[in-house]
């Protein structure tokens, strides 16, 4: 017990929201959390991000929506999710039971209906934060197009900005020219940090049937795969952006989760490694705990950019 | 109770060179698993293959706490499992979906319908019909196809159950001479009341297909075990979901979650 409630300060501040440790599950891969609660101690994340969430539900892509690639997997699901209305029914009072904190994304495939999200989700109480999904690659409404110019950008985050009053992380796209560029544009626009990255478009083909493996065609890349592209991406902006930023791509480990501390982020968020091993985000918090120790660090905060070029 | 354990193998025997049997020990899974209940296997910890492989639950001794998995060597993934060894243990993640339904009746006809691996949970279904006393064994009847006899598994073990066992196999080296689902409908011919008939079946998607869409062309109360890719098992990344509905109000449903057993009437297979 006491190796685990040690001296270490974990915590991580976003905005005006304390995070008991910078573990976040990343969106889509955690379904609405109460599927992982038989399998581990949910009250123990730093924090929980839900599916996407849309303002009417979605039914998804048609199968084959995944197939695995060396070193990770590709995805099409299509944002498959209940929509606003039902999450706030029927997932959200699981969620608000739960002694972590509660990220909600959201996608739309107009500004307003982003709005129109947001403004049902302003209304409840148990969110602690939103993460806006200007990046998904898989369905045209998912808001790739969103996050693909500085000014299309900006301006979705900050008319969600001036429509409500939660911290708001902007989840980025790594599929554009330059990522800074879109990170200098959001911050600019009043987000209070910036998560990247969403998965790479990929696809996969079947030799034989000359077919492709997932029936959208092409799909996001994440895992191990995808993890030297994101710690540079996240390198990238730690050159440049003034809000935390919270790093995700195949993290599967402690040992990666502090390759993306030590290059500028200070949270992290696990994806695939849920699929992997649902223990893997408690794996990674107690690891963290350790490391700190071992180093008779104080505060995990010390490691944030810590790289040494 | 959905358990994450790192479980020991107790056996792994070598069909042949493409079918495999492993035995596991875990009391508890052994205990409260079902047929039609899978289990969610990472093979290696080295992330190579990335994700979790699916097994239906092939078989189990609950007095002795163990349970196997039988599989063919498809791919890399379950050529590295072919290779382990008793005595090593493999994360394992179970007992995951639903379950086939028990028909109400013990006079029913139950005719179980393997294509292939799907005499895996198959076969467990068959001896718990056999362990249950009120099902009458001389109503029951396997039908297992596969391409050629030396495909034929788990002989011994449907033998012993004293059930009816038919075989089709394509080339016409045992039994019928033709696909499984033709054995079937040619069985089904003969029975007195189709309608009443319960039949299960496990196979080859092109298989599960035609056993759809037969029950909707003729009208029986079919359970059919799905298979697909399914990134988690726990129902959260909505991958592996299987259209499912009646005609013009089509939804999808998850293998792992609302699976991998279905009503055969209300999946539309590709």
């Amino acid at each position: 017990m006491l190796r685990r409630y040690g001296l270490t300060d974990l915590s991580i501040k976003i905005g005006r929201v304390k995070f008991q440790n910078p573990v976040l599950v990343a969106s889509g891969t955690f379904g609405y959390a109460e599927e992982y609660a038989q399998l581990i101690d949910l009250d123990r994340l730093g924090g929980v991000i839900t599916k996407t969430i849309t303002l009417n539900p979605r039914e998804g892509n048609p199968p084959p929506r995944t197939c695995e690639t060396p070193s990770g997997m590709l995805n099409a699901i299509g944002l498959a999710n209940v929509g606003v209305s039902r999450f706030v029914k029927e997932k959200l009072p699981f969620l608000k039971k739960l002694e972590t904190k509660i990220i909600v994304n959201v996608a739309g495939s107009t500004p307003e209906e982003y709005v129109k999200v947001i403004k049902r989700l302003n209304r409840v109480k148990g969110i602690h934060m939103l993460e806006i999904n200007i990046s998904c690659p898989n369905v045209k409404e998912g808001g790739m197009h969103f996050g693909a110019t500085e000014e299309s950008a900006y301006n979705i985050t900050k008319l969600i900005r001036e429509n409500t009053p939660y911290p708001l992380m902007v989840k980025l796209s790594p599929n554009v020219t330059d990522i800074t560029k879109i990170a200098l544009a959001v911050q600019e626009a009043g987000c209070d940090a910036i998560s990247l990255i969403n998965t790479l478009v990929g696809m996969a083909i079947d030799s034989e049937t000359k077919k492709p493996l997932l029936a959208n065609v092409t799909g996001g890349l994440s895992g191990p795969a995808v993890k030297p592209v994101a710690l540079a991406m996240v390198w990238q902006l730690a050159q440049k952006v003034k809000v935390p930023i919270v790093g995700i791509g195949g993290i599967m480990d402690t040992k990666d989760a502090l390759e993306f501390l030590l290059a500028g982020a200070s949270m992290i968020q696990i994806g695939t490694a849920n699929f992997v091993d649902p223990r893997t985000s408690i794996k990674i918090i107690d690891g963290l705990k350790d490391y700190c120790e071992e180093n008779k660090m104080k505060k995990i905060k010390e490691l944030v950019g810590k790289l040494k070029t | 109770m959905i358990l994450q354990q790192k479980i020991p193998i107790i056996s792994c025997e070598r069909i042949n060179p493409l079918f495999f049997r492993l035995r596991f020990f875990y009391p508890r899974i052994a205990r409260e698993s079902n047929p039609g209940n899978f289990v969610h296997i990472r093979i290696n910890e080295n992330n190579f293959p990335l994700l979790r492989r699916a097994f239906s639950i092939h078989k189990l001794v609950r007095e002795k706490g163990t349970f196997d998995i039988l599989f063919k060597v498809v791919g890399p993934g379950t050529r590295l499992l072919s290779q382990k060894k008793p005595g090593q243990e493999l994360d394992i993640l179970g007992p995951l979906g639903n379950s086939f339904s028990f028909p109400k009746k013990s006079s029913s006809e139950i005719l179980l319908v393997a294509g292939g691996m799907g005499v895996a949970p198959l076969l467990f279904l068959a001896s718990e019909f056999s362990r249950e006393k009120k099902f009458d064994s001389s109503k029951i009847t396997f039908l297992y196809g596969v391409k050629n006899k030396d495909e034929l598994l788990c002989l011994r073990e449907l033998k012993n159950l004293g059930l009816e066992v038919l075989f089709a196999t394509e080339d016409g080296t045992q039994g019928f001479k033709g696909m499984v689902t033709q054995l079937f409908l040619n069985r089904m011919k003969r029975s007195s009341k189709p309608k009443k008939v319960k039949v299960f079946a496990c196979g080859p998607p092109a298989m599960l297909k035609s056993m759809s869409q037969l029950s909707r062309d003729y009208d029986f109360d079919c359970e059919v075990s799905l298979e697909n890719h399914m990134p988690c098992g726990l129902g959260a990344c909505m991958g592996c979901v299987v259209k499912c509905g009646k005609k013009n109000k089509f939804e999808y449903k998850r293998v792992c979650q609302e699976g991998p057993i279905f009503n055969a009437q209300e999946v539309w297979l590709d």
